[in-house]
């Protein structure tokens, strides 16, 4: 009768099973994603130089002030890069990224040397919105193989305060 | 299995002390995060985790004394049950004081707080009442039910800040923004929450092992903690939409948040997701080697982990729209996205279900020929049916006796349901002192049968 009562289990048990092996399946996927995203064996020695996170007007297209790490939801800002630092050759681009993960300002990618004249990277605000959302900005500056970034030469974090 | 009719209990197995290893490593884990946020970040989940502490000794102490209040002590329950109850709601209000002041109030305002755990409410209340009926034999105490979507709620949500903020961390300093920083967010959200949402179903498993019977138990309590875990997030998201849209935008962003999480996603998501670590505990409950124990719960961890996963990760491949086909899109993503997983709760919840009436009705059986008067031949195959037995009931009401009645029968039939899933347990040498317990069941059901008259 016990033995019998064991027996009960088993589809129960083999279709746990066959849910784990799914979930291995879902999550090496998972790490495939990840993996072909972030190459492995990409690191160079090329880091930019990001001069700072300024205040900026729109219409002058001028940064002023010195560099900062946090704004106000009214206040305009953008990231100044050296983009000399970097070989020439060299295909990069840089990216704004809001708290959403939405690109919010952005140059390149092109070559260094043709970004020489966009040193100033603004950020915009968020479609539909006239200020800038709050909560933390992320600035990279990437370097591009194939038109796939593959390596962060340099970042910065500014914060947009809530209140103000 | 029945609370009124447990048995005092011959000291402690074993699983009591892994039980108590286990919280006394959730409360360190708790410390650490507090101590380590508030150094660290000197932020606001910090100080909220600083001022939670408090939250969730009184919710352990609570919890110790609802247990002692039903399972050991029946002289001072009412006593130690004022005292959980008030420890219970101290911990609610200290914990909701807590998210308004140290997290919402500052951004969005308490009443902007209140008015998202208002409308959260009704929706999470109705979906417990839902899963609890899930279980057509035999129902879970609300108190556990309860208890699990408050650990759900309250606790998960606190053990995942430390483990989430330091991955987040690193995550934003070494990877490159888009799909791959994406996954490894992923992964974390999956690994950590399912870890915290599961660690309170297992601790139910490894202590209330009389209230866990099987798999049908173990989704009951799963989709509890999912529940009380999405309870706090809805309200989480909605004030922090609010927050950075403003007045206006933000209430239509947050009654947007509302509607995806509380009526589209209220049995997807979270509770499909912890249903799965349910399932796999309750799977093994019902199996004697120790091996087969671990991939069961091991397998039901990782399908959780993995649907929040894929949840999390591939959401940027099935985008909104800004037109009016979103309505339609955003109710797709949800069902193809998440349905399998819910799917997979569905088949294992039919499997369970068929399992334990197919082994309730040989038990009911067996007890009735035996002749101990608890169960008699007749009352077999009103007993086997949930339908029946409601009629049963009904018909007991409307002889004249009113809603007394209907509860005496309904008493009555639970606790020969208890009797019968104790001998089934006994049969397949799952309990620790079976004939004590199925014993004291007995009479508890003769004692019942005195006084109602089904």
């Amino acid at each position: 009768m016990a033995a019998a009562g064991a027996d009960d289990v088993r589809p129960l048990y083999r279709t746990i099973l066959a849910l784990g092996a799914v979930a291995l399946g879902i999550l090496l996927l998972g790490g495939i994603e990840f993996v072909y995203f972030e190459p492995l064996g990409e690191r160079t020695s090329n880091q930019v130089r990001i001069e700072g996170v300024f205040a900026y007007d729109h219409q002058t297209r001028q940064t002023s002030g010195a560099d900062m790490d946090s704004f106000s939801r009214d206040q305009e800002f953008a990231a100044v890069v050296d983009w000399s630092s970097l070989p020439p050759e060299l295909v990069v681009g840089a990216n704004w990224y809001d708290s959403f993960g939405d690109v919010v300002g952005s140059a390149g990618p092109a070559p260094a040397r043709e970004l020489a004249g966009q040193e100033v990277v603004p950020v915009a605000a968020h479609s539909g919105q006239e200020r800038n959302l709050p909560g933390h900005y992320l600035f990279v500056v990437e370097r591009y193989e194939n038109g796939q970034p593959v390596e962060v030469l340099g970042r910065r974090i500014a914060l947009v305060k809530r209140s103000g | 299995m029945a609370a009124q009719a447990a048995y005092h209990r011959q000291g402690r197995p074993a699983r009591y002390r892994i039980a108590a290893g286990l919280v006394g490593v959730v409360l360190l884990v708790l410390a650490v995060t507090a101590v380590f946020d508030y150094r660290s970040f000197a932020d606001v989940p910090g100080r909220a985790l600083l001022f939670g502490l408090p939250v969730v000794v009184f919710i352990g102490l609570a919890t110790y004394l609802g247990v002692e209040a039903f399972d050991r002590d029946p002289g001072r329950r009412r006593r130690h049950l004022l005292l959980a109850g008030g420890l219970l709601t101290a911990a609610i209000l200290l914990w909701l004081l807590i998210l308004d002041v140290f997290v919402f109030t500052q951004d969005a305002g308490p009443v902007v707080a209140l008015v998202c755990a208002i409308a959260c409410l009704p929706t999470t209340a109705f979906a417990l009442w839902v899963v609890r009926r899930l279980d057509r034999n035999e129902k879970e105490p609300w108190r556990l039910v309860l208890a699990a979507a408050a650990w759900g709620a309250i606790v998960a949500t606190s053990l995942v800040i430390l483990g989430e903020s330091l991955w987040e961390e690193v995550s934003v300093y070494t990877l490159l923004p888009g799909p791959g920083l994406e996954a490894s967010t992923a992964f974390s959200a999956g690994l950590f929450e399912e870890l915290a949402k599961g660690l309170a179903v297992l601790l139910l498993f490894l202590a209330m092992r009389d209230e866990f019977d099987d798999v049908v138990d173990g989704i009951v309590y799963g989709a509890a903690v999912g529940l009380g875990f999405n309870f706090m997030e809805s309200i989480a998201y909605m004030t922090y939409l609010f927050s950075i849209f403003g007045d206006g935008a933000g209430a239509g962003a947050a009654g947007v948040q509302w509607y995806a999480r509380q009526v589209l996603g209220l049995f997807f998501g979270h509770a499909s997701y912890t249903a799965l670590i349910g399932a796999g505990i309750g799977i093994a409950r019902q199996l004697s080697s120790r091996r087969a124990q671990v991939l069961a719960i091991a397998s039901g961890w990782l399908i959780a982990i993995a649907g929040h996963f894929a949840w999390d990760a591939w959401l940027t491949f099935f985008p909104i729209s800004h037109s009016l086909f979103a309505l339609v899109e955003i109710h797709l993503r949800t069902f193809l996205m998440d349905g399998p997983f819910t799917a997979m709760v569905a088949v294992l919840l039919l499997l369970g279900l068929r399992l334990e009436g197919r082994a309730l009705e040989r038990q009911l059986g067996a007890e009735a020929v035996s002749g101990s008067g608890a169960i008699m031949p007749y009352e077999v195959p009103v007993l086997s049916s949930p339908w029946q037995r409601f009629l049963a009931r009904w018909r007991a009401m409307d002889r004249g006796a009113g809603f007394r009645e209907y509860g005496r029968v309904g008493r009555l039939q639970n606790a020969q349901l208890d009797l019968a899933m104790e001998r089934w347990h006994r049969e397949r040498k799952e309990i620790d002192e079976p004939l004590a317990a199925e014993e004291a069941l007995r009479q508890r059901v003769l004692r019942l049968r005195r006084q109602a008259t089904p």
